[in-house]
């Protein structure tokens, strides 16, 4: 079994580079949610092995939304895909849950390592 | 990792997100104190920098990041807004725009943006009353290698955090040392993910330098703490070493450890890899090789049906039948497929009518409706161009200044309104102005002056109006101006919206404005028609028109302003008689003839033909009439037998 991976960003360019990424090393893409609501509401459905979550989305940030995960299902496996010049917010991030971050531009090895990390 | 397959996308969101700029720009110059038009812009910008990062297109990025850089400064209340940033904002999205043209053409090392860097930098270092410290400092002995943005430079910040060892006191405990991978990206947020790695074994304590200070410029991604914890060494190593990104885990700090580091393997590829997104992109050529595929398959089984009717009760007719359906189930789908919401176009007309306004000296308060209306997306991309001139018009010349305006005792900001509506099965778009309406006398006598009607003519109706508007080269403008130019006209607004199977409409009141209403079937390709004998020759109408059928010849018939008119239900209906106007001379004149009550808008005609042959349909063909020709035809086609038949223009007919 393929783990499965919920792709949150509200760049279709960055949902199909994530998905690429992952699906292309074995991963299986369930689903993929452009805004934090979307995100907290596909993963109460799907149930992932692991989310990848944008940090500056409309309509609740990727970090409210890893709070509300966090909060309902504590055993979350979240991966932040930040910019540089985020830190702060990524900081926030691990602080309300999210087990990891990767840094745009996306280098797809680092990716995988942080997928790895979050999951290992 | 093959970037060329992301190009398409990256061009086709980046634009998308900087249309949504310019939009959010407009609001916020009209809500200064929107917060929500701010966050948006942040929110595009920042999309569009990590997309042109991740293309490695570096100069876009970094002007998208110096953009990003003053409305972050402008969110967090840091640098002031007002009608200059705006303007600044709307030049560096026009910039941007460029950019992402160039890097799309792949000469983002060539794209310069001249002097906008640092008139963002400068709008974003106007201090407020109590200046924050930047955030983003130089120097701080990092590089986060190619990947990296330039950062903006501003006083150095010093913080300096010496990194020391906790003391030792009495509190049992190991003390860990722990050091990040020099090109780490965000070393801090790092640091932290370490932390909590660390207290997921045990108590931690004596954090140096302090939590609260990894965010700092100065940390440099080395940082000790004490760990109360009975796991042993290398498990602590372990533990922390899976934070990532560490170069360095040292327990118990005297002996110090050089951790290797590991590149773990990506999960091997077991079940069959999908991706079950909602929603693909499709190119527009795609679309249309497919509509067409589907138009010739629908002339293809009208020609089946048409010999399937020779074999009633066959196979052949049962399997035409059949085929039918599924035809018409693909083509329902594909019409589906191409729909596209005119907001699509409509987006980028509140900017080119507030520059316009701005640069002629008028209020102008643009409204738009019925942006979600959808049309076929081949007709929408043929819009842009009339609509554009048609509110270049309403400004230059339908709306007033605002002196004139006072002096007629209107408010002085002029209103335009364009609008999308359903209509039957075709989309009304409107362009309404509240400004001066067009002079008719002028008008009159230019167009008397230039022989276009005769001298017996005492007054414009709309629909010669727009006749006359319509010929080629046909200008009132007294002066040229910059921005509707010479030449172009209304005629060329005609030409294309009738190329699309569309008609235009006009109505205007001298000091109430005018209004153009463009009126277009929602598919090009495929046309439902009536199809109607006149002698030996067929005409098609498009059914989308005809409001009901009647027998011409036994109707109560009348008289209205000197033409003939039948009366139905109380309605007096103008006829019009195709085989005079087509001059059709061959064939006999049936006794009984039908005629067709064409409705456009609130207009009707009753068309009267020899006969009626049937409804189908058709393929619709670009038709570029000869000269000569009678404005009556908006298209062409192939009939199921192969011969060749004109489409009739209802708007023109009515």
């Amino acid at each position: 079994m393929s783990h499965t991976v919920l792709v949150c960003d509200d760049a279709i360019f960055m949902r199909t580079m994530i998905s690429d990424i992952l699906t292309q090393a074995g991963f299986e893409v369930v689903g993929e949610a452009e805004t934090g609501v979307q995100a907290v509401e596909k993963y109460r459905q799907l149930k992932p092995d692991l989310v990848t979550m944008d940090i500056v989305m409309p309509d609740m940030g990727g970090i409210d939304a890893v709070r509300e995960i966090c909060r309902e299902s504590p055993e979350a496996k979240i991966l932040m895909c930040s910019a540089m010049g985020q830190q702060a917010l990524v900081v926030e991030a691990i602080q309300a849950g999210a087990k990891d971050f990767v840094v745009k531009p996306f280098q797809p090895s680092r990716v995988l390592e942080a997928v790895q990390r979050v999951l290992g | 990792m093959d970037l060329n397959k992301y190009a398409a996308l990256f061009l086709s969101e980046s634009r998308e997100h900087l249309t949504t700029c310019n939009r959010l720009l407009l609001d916020w110059e009209r809500e200064p104190g929107s917060t929500e038009a701010v966050a948006g812009l942040f929110r595009a910008i920042h999309s569009l920098k990590g997309m042109a990062a991740t293309m490695g297109y570096g100069r876009l990025a970094e002007l998208a990041h110096r953009t990003e850089h003053l409305l972050d400064a402008i969110r967090g209340g840091r640098a002031p807004a007002g009608p200059t940033v705006v303007d600044l904002l709307l030049k560096a999205v026009d910039a941007l725009e460029r950019g992402v043209d160039d890097a799309a053409a792949g000469a983002d090392a060539g794209f310069d943006p001249g002097e906008l860097p640092a008139a963002l930098e400068a709008a974003a270092a106007v201090p407020m009353l109590a200046p924050k410290p930047a955030r983003v400092a130089k120097g701080s002995g990092r590089k986060g290698g190619k990947t990296s943005l330039p950062a903006t430079p501003s006083a150095p910040v010093p913080v300096a955090v010496p990194v020391q060892l906790p003391e030792f006191g009495d509190v049992a405990g190991r003390v860990v040392r722990v050091e990040i991978r020099p090109d780490a990206p965000l070393p801090g947020a790092r640091a932290h993910l370490a932390l909590r790695r660390a207290e997921q074994l045990g108590k931690v304590t004596g954090v140096m330098p302090p939590a609260a200070a990894f965010d700092a410029p100065g940390f440099d991604g080395r940082f000790t703490f004490r760990l109360e914890t009975p796991i042993g060494e290398t498990q602590i190593v372990a533990a922390i070493e899976a934070a990532g990104e560490i170069a360095n885990v040292a327990v118990d700090a005297d002996t110090v450890q050089t951790a290797e580091w590991r590149v773990p393997t990506a999960a091997a590829p077991s079940a069959t890899p999908s991706a079950r997104s909602g929603q693909v992109r499709v190119d527009r050529r795609r679309l249309d090789a497919l509509m067409s595929q589907v138009g010739e398959l629908v002339v293809a089984r009208n020609r089946l049906l048409e010999l399937a009717q020779h074999q009633p009760g066959s196979e052949l007719e049962a399997l035409g039948a059949r085929i039918s359906r599924l035809v018409s189930d693909l083509q329902a789908e594909i019409i589906e497929a191409r729909m596209t919401p005119v907001w699509q176009v409509f987006d980028r007309f509140p900017r080119a009518v507030r520059d316009l306004a701005r640069q002629l000296g008028k209020q102008v308060r643009f409204e738009m409706e019925g942006e979600g209306i959808e049309l076929d997306r081949a007709i929408l991309d043929e819009l842009g161009d009339p609509l554009l001139h048609l509110l270049r018009n309403a400004v230059d010349h339908g709306l007033e200044t605002p002196e004139e305006r006072h002096v007629h005792g209107k408010p002085s900001e002029g209103r335009l309104v364009l609008s999308a509506a359903r209509e039957r099965s075709s989309v009304a778009i409107r362009i309404q102005d509240d400004g001066r309406g067009i002079d008719r006398r002028a008008i009159l006598a230019k167009a008397k002056r230039e022989g276009i009607v005769g001298p017996e003519v005492e007054l414009l109706t709309d629909d010669l109006l727009l006749k006359v508007l319509g010929r080629p080269g046909f200008s009132t403008a007294e002066r040229v101006s910059s921005v509707s130019g010479r030449g172009v006209g209304i005629d060329v607004v005609l030409t294309r919206v009738r190329a699309q199977g569309g008609a235009v409409e006009i109505a205007s009141t001298p000091g109430a404005g005018t209004t153009f209403t463009l009126r277009l079937p929602l598919t090009l390709a495929i046309l439902r028609v009536l199809t109607a004998r006149i002698g030996t020759e067929r005409y098609l109408l498009p059914l989308s028109y005809v409001a009901e059928t009647v027998d011409f010849d036994t109707q109560p018939a009348t008289e209205v302003k000197g033409r003939e008119a039948i009366v139905l239900r109380d309605r007096i209906i103008p006829t019009v008689h195709l085989r005079a106007l087509l001059g059709v001379a061959g064939g006999v004149v049936p006794a009984r003839r039908p005629g067709l009550v064409l409705e456009v808008g609130d207009r009707r005609s009753a068309v009267v033909v020899d006969a009626l042959v049937g409804q189908q349909e058709v393929v619709v063909e670009p038709f570029d009439a000869p000269r000569g020709t009678p404005p009556l035809f908006s298209g062409a086609t192939i009939l199921a037998d192969g011969t060749p038949a004109l489409i009739l223009d209802a708007a023109a007919l009515v």
